[in-house]
């Protein structure tokens, strides 16, 4: 019966196999540690030339390349802060993760899930070399070469029906190079206001998931598939130009932007003290918002009287309602010599109502601590009223975004536009017997100067000039020159020319915006930096 | 038959499959520990790995200084520069300002600054060196250049002058800035930051004073006192073992373990001096001794007249805050009208020290502590010290804290004081700093007791008399005055310090 024997022979090598798999999986792999063990690492004088054969396709970029820098130093800080960082994060993950799976396992019938270690290795990741960017726009570029090999060991014990299932993760590697730009730059700490983050290539993943001790990734053709997937999946998200954005700052503290107005009405004081010796005193008000660079508003001098009346009004600029207060001092106005205080105080506009009409009247105090005991002395009081005014968010969103070119305000006729010219600065410029520079432009006949700089070789100016125009100045050029004046009235060596370049607008008209640094002529390396933005009401 | 044979067929295959598997396993896995050994290698090469690994093929560009070059950092500031100085410019005025306020010179009332802008070029970072000396610590050195061309305006009042602008200019900083991280093992994982410049090599501020719009002969001695006051604040503030501790995260760690604090007492017995210079024109010098560990808390022996193998024989107690780096600086002086000469100085590092054991010292006089500068080697005579270095305690330690705490508050109301006799006292404008330092000696005489206090008892007049002769009104006297002026406050500044002689006592009284 050969049907029957080979029947059997089936059923037998079917139970043969489960088995076979069975003794299999308990000699080779159950009884096997799973635990992760610190690489032994020798230092690579003592290596043959078989694994420096080896270790060729992963030298450094800044050792092929010489536009990348060492940053050894960067990776010796991580390596002393890793055992730190190691903790600190997996104590946060851990935290983050329990409320979400303990949220998330009753659905699908598990008892338990648990983290039995969970730790990212001895090894910290190294950065294999730093490249920067250099552009003419208001940004930093940086592309750090990144490099994680480590021996992280997470275990994860899952129990359902009974029965407990680990599974382990091993060995990850992440290989990647993100170009990290700063922008746009801000005169606030830290200096600028968002990190944008994006991939130049698919990074390199490898991993080893082990389940029951087993490693899954070890079967072929399964780890090149679950790594095409991860690829595929991080890149749909990060791969340039995708970015990932990261605020620091808020906009519009970033940039220091107006925010809003302070109407301020200072209407009278009463009963100020007296200073002057003889005859009344002679106050006035001076007004300052702190954190403010204005210079501070006064009032006028109401001449021998201590019971003034002001009613004059004034408007300041806030930038943050939050921090700022208005600061009111009473002098008392002398011909000669100091000016004397006579009593101050200070009115934070957090405590204001916006867009309503508040009457304050306010002891005048020595000085704003406290427990001084001289402020228990009457100095009199003064009555102001303070309207705040925040500007609308349209109103705010109108110069959103400086980089980008914007529309040709109102009024501009249909086939023309405005040509807007940005001087930002310019670098090694020299005269012979002053360098005092300053930007003229002129364009049509037009001319136009930017303030000049004392003393300077690279001098910054970031003025802008508008010229509107009928239409598309396709033919036209415009000249710009870097001229030095004289700082003393020099009859001998009055005006000097250090450049001068002549810009094709052409370009401009076609591409919008060219933010360019032009090599100037008659200068030995003169440079120019000249942003030019062509706007049209379409 | 076939069943048995199906069924050892199968058992063999399933083994093998499972052999198989594991050997796939293995392979994998070792490969990617090769990996990460290779990659973590990489991550900090030497000279000799490259080497190794390139073989004659070594790339030229590269090189392995000790402090690690940072091109790309240096690239990046010099565009972020000008929003940098920005920003920095608010944080310096509201942090530099209270110092000036602190650390200002008895003969100035105010001193702000009017206008701080950074200029237009950035500090370069000329390498980066990390380190790990101590566990949980990571320590940053790096060392940064400055030669920029900021505007920074000085508003400098003096009593009864009105405000003098003076300019800073051609300001250059060259040093090496110690940044040490404490680590901890919450996120961000820094719980504090320690900064200090490094002492070795010794921080180069240089800058020149000019004052706008005149000249700085009209207030004699400005430039000086000025010059005094930026090294004193360099010197005791950001000098290391002098550091500024800054907690970071908002997490509430305990910061003591990193501030600087008191260590150790040192008593310091200045015995005699051998064959001094003479730099007097008629008969001898008339040396004196000043001895001191931070210039904030300098000590002064009398002035033994005309003698150049002087004998003084007193004994100070100096307060040491870090044994391994500080140094003991003595300096010997040559008592004059007009400002007083200095006939050498030399430094004892601490270091050389045992504790609890008094050691008899003799040292040679130097011109400069500047070894550099130095160009005569003409003998400059010896002087003799004993010095016992005595190990604090806990208990001590805080005891001494408290101690300094008090005779810098102290100190604060003298000064106080001083400033408000000056204005008091003046009579006209130029004379008004004369009054200041007068008028801070009368405190100071006034709290100063002990041998010291009564050794400058007899200094103070000599200048106060030599104050009065010039206050004839010449019209040259100006410069000379100014000599007189910063003998004067720089004496008067160790008057203010009168009170350490006192502290000693009371010292002694609680052991």
């Amino acid at each position: 019966m050969p049907f029957v024997s080979t029947l059997m022979g089936f059923t037998g090598f079917g139970v043969g196999v489960s088995a076979g798999l069975m003794i299999g999986y308990y000699f080779f792999i159950y009884f096997q540690p799973t635990d992760v063990e610190d690489p032994v690492i020798r230092p690579l004088v003592e290596q043959d030339s078989k694994t420096l054969q080896d270790l060729l396709p992963e030298i450094p970029f800044w050792v092929k390349n010489p536009d990348y820098d060492r940053i050894d130093w960067l990776n010796k800080f991580l390596e002393y802060m890793w055992p730190y960082l190691d903790k600190a994060i997996c104590k946060t993950a851990i935290s983050i993760a329990k409320p979400i799976i303990a949220e998330e396992i009753p659905k699908y019938k598990i008892n338990s899930v648990e983290f039995e270690t969970f730790t990212l290795g001895s090894l910290p990741p190294t950065f294999q070399g730093m490249k920067v960017y250099v552009t003419d726009e208001h940004e930093l570029i940086m592309e750090p070469s990144m490099k994680w090999a480590g021996n992280p060991n997470v275990k994860l014990g899952v129990k359902a029906f009974g029965l407990k299932a680990t599974i382990q993760v091993v060995d990850l590697q992440i290989f990647t190079v993100p170009r990290i730009t700063l922008k746009p730059l801000v005169p606030n700490f830290p200096c600028f206001s968002k990190i944008y983050m994006s991939l130049m290539e698919k990074p390199h993943v490898d991993f080893g998931l082990k389940l029951f001790g087993a490693d899954l990734m070890a079967i072929p053709g399964l780890y090149r598939f679950v790594q095409e997937l991860i690829k595929d999946q991080v890149s749909s998200m990060y791969l340039w130009p995708r970015t990932l954005e990261v605020p620091i700052l808020d906009p519009n503290q970033a940039m220091q932007r107006p925010v809003g107005i302070l109407h301020v009405k200072v209407l009278k004081a009463m009963k100020l003290r007296k200073k002057d010796l003889l005859g009344g005193s002679d106050p006035y008000c001076k007004l300052k918002l702190t954190e403010s660079k204005l210079p501070s508003k006064k009032t006028t001098v109401k001449h021998r009287n201590l019971n003034p009346e002001w009613n004059e009004e004034f408007n300041m600029v806030v930038k943050n309602p939050n921090t700022q207060a208005l600061e009111i001092l009473v002098y008392d106005w002398e011909q000669v010599g100091k000016h004397d205080k006579m009593g101050m105080n200070v009115v934070p506009l957090r405590e204001l109502k916006p867009e309503e009409k508040t009457v304050l009247t306010l002891d005048l105090l020595k000085n704003m601590n406290t427990e001084d005991a001289q402020n228990d002395k009457s100095r009199g009081q003064l009555e102001v009223e303070l309207t705040y005014k925040a500007f609308k968010e349209e109103d705010m969103a109108k110069d959103e975004g400086s980089s980008e070119v914007v529309k040709a305000p109102d009024g501009t006729p249909a086939n023309g536009g405005m040509l807007v010219i940005k001087v930002h600065e310019a670098l090694d410029v020299e005269g012979k017997y002053h360098t005092n520079p300053y930007a003229r432009i002129i364009f049509r006949g037009e001319e136009k100067k930017t303030k000049y700089v004392k003393k300077n070789r690279d001098p910054r100016w970031e003025e802008e000039f508008h010229f509107v125009l009928d239409e598309a100045p396709i033919n036209d050029r415009i000249h710009v020159e870097v001229v030095s004046t004289s700082s003393r009235i020099g009859l001998l060596h009055p005006k000097e020319t250090l450049g001068y370049v002549d810009i094709n607008l052409a370009d401009v008209v076609s591409n919008k915006r060219i933010n360019e640094k032009y090599h100037l002529i008659d200068s030995k390396n003169g440079r120019i930096q000249i942003e030019l933005q062509w706007r049209t009401s379409s | 038959m076939g069943l048995i044979s199906g069924m050892l067929m199968g058992t063999i295959f399933g083994i093998a499959l499972m052999a198989g598997w594991r050997q796939m396993i293995r392979y994998r896995s070792s490969k990617r520990v090769a990996k990460a050994v290779d990659i973590k290698l990489l991550g900090s090469l030497s000279r000799d790995d490259l080497r190794k690994i390139c073989g004659d093929n070594f790339p030229e560009w590269i090189s392995f200084p000790v402090f690690e070059q940072v091109k790309w950092l240096n690239k990046h500031l010099s565009k972020l520069w000008p929003y940098v100085a920005e920003a920095a410019t608010l944080v310096i005025r509201e942090s530099v300002e209270p110092l000036l306020e602190e650390y200002r010179p008895a003969g100035i009332t105010s001193l702000k600054f009017s206008k701080l802008s950074l200029g237009t070029v950035a500090p370069k970072i000329e390498g980066i060196r990390v380190q790990s000396l101590n566990k949980g610590q990571i320590t940053m050195d790096i060392d940064f250049r400055w030669g920029g061309d900021p505007s920074i305006i000085l508003a400098v009042q003096a009593a009864m002058v009105a405000s003098l602008p003076i300019q800073l200019k051609d300001l250059q900083v060259f040093t090496v800035v110690r940044v040490i991280f404490q680590l901890s093992e919450e996120i961000p994982c820094i719980s504090a930051v320690v900064v200090a410049l490094l002492s070795e090599p010794k921080p180069r501020i240089d800058y020149t004073l000019k004052a706008v719009g005149g000249s700085l002969t009209a207030l004699p001695g400005l430039s000086d006192m000025i010059q005094d006051t930026v090294e004193t604040i360099v010197s005791d503030m950001l000098e290391w073992p002098h550091r500024i501790v800054v907690p970071i995260g908002g997490i509430p760690v305990d910061t003591s373990e990193l501030e600087l604090k008191p260590q150790g007492k040192l008593t310091v017995t200045v015995v005699k001096a051998n064959d001094l210079k003479n730099l007097e024109m008629v008969g001898k010098s008339d040396p004196y001794v000043v001895v001191f560990i931070r210039p904030l808390f300098k000590v002064k022996t009398k002035v033994i007249d005309n003698n150049l193998n002087p004998v003084w024989d007193q004994t100070f107690e100096l307060i040491a805050e870090d044994k391994e780096t500080q140094a003991l600086i003595i300096e010997v002086f040559d008592q004059d009208v007009g400002q007083d000469k200095k006939l050498g100085v030399v430094k004892l590092p601490l270091i050389k020290l045992e504790a609890e054991n008094t050691k008899e010292f003799q040292l040679r006089l130097l011109p400069s502590h500047d070894m550099l500068k130095i160009k005569d080697k003409k003998d400059r005579g010896t002087i003799t010290l004993q010095v016992l270095y005595h190990h604090f305690n806990k208990e001590e330690q805080l005891e001494a804290l408290e101690a300094e705490k008090k005779m810098l508050e102290e100190r604060k109301k003298l000064k106080e004081a001083g400033v408000i006799g000056s204005t008091m006292d003046a009579l006209d404008g130029a004379a008004s700093l004369v009054g200041s330092g007068v008028g801070m000696m009368g405190t100071g005489l006034l709290a100063g007791a002990g041998a010291v206090g009564s050794g400058l008892n007899a200094g103070a007049g000599i200048v106060g008399s030599g104050l009065g002769a010039v206050g004839g009104g010449l019209t040259k006297a100006g410069k000379f005055m100014g000599r007189t002026l910063t003998g004067g406050q720089s004496s008067s500044k160790k008057n203010g310090i009168a009170t350490p002689p006192v502290n000693p006592a009371q010292e002694n009284c609680n052991t």
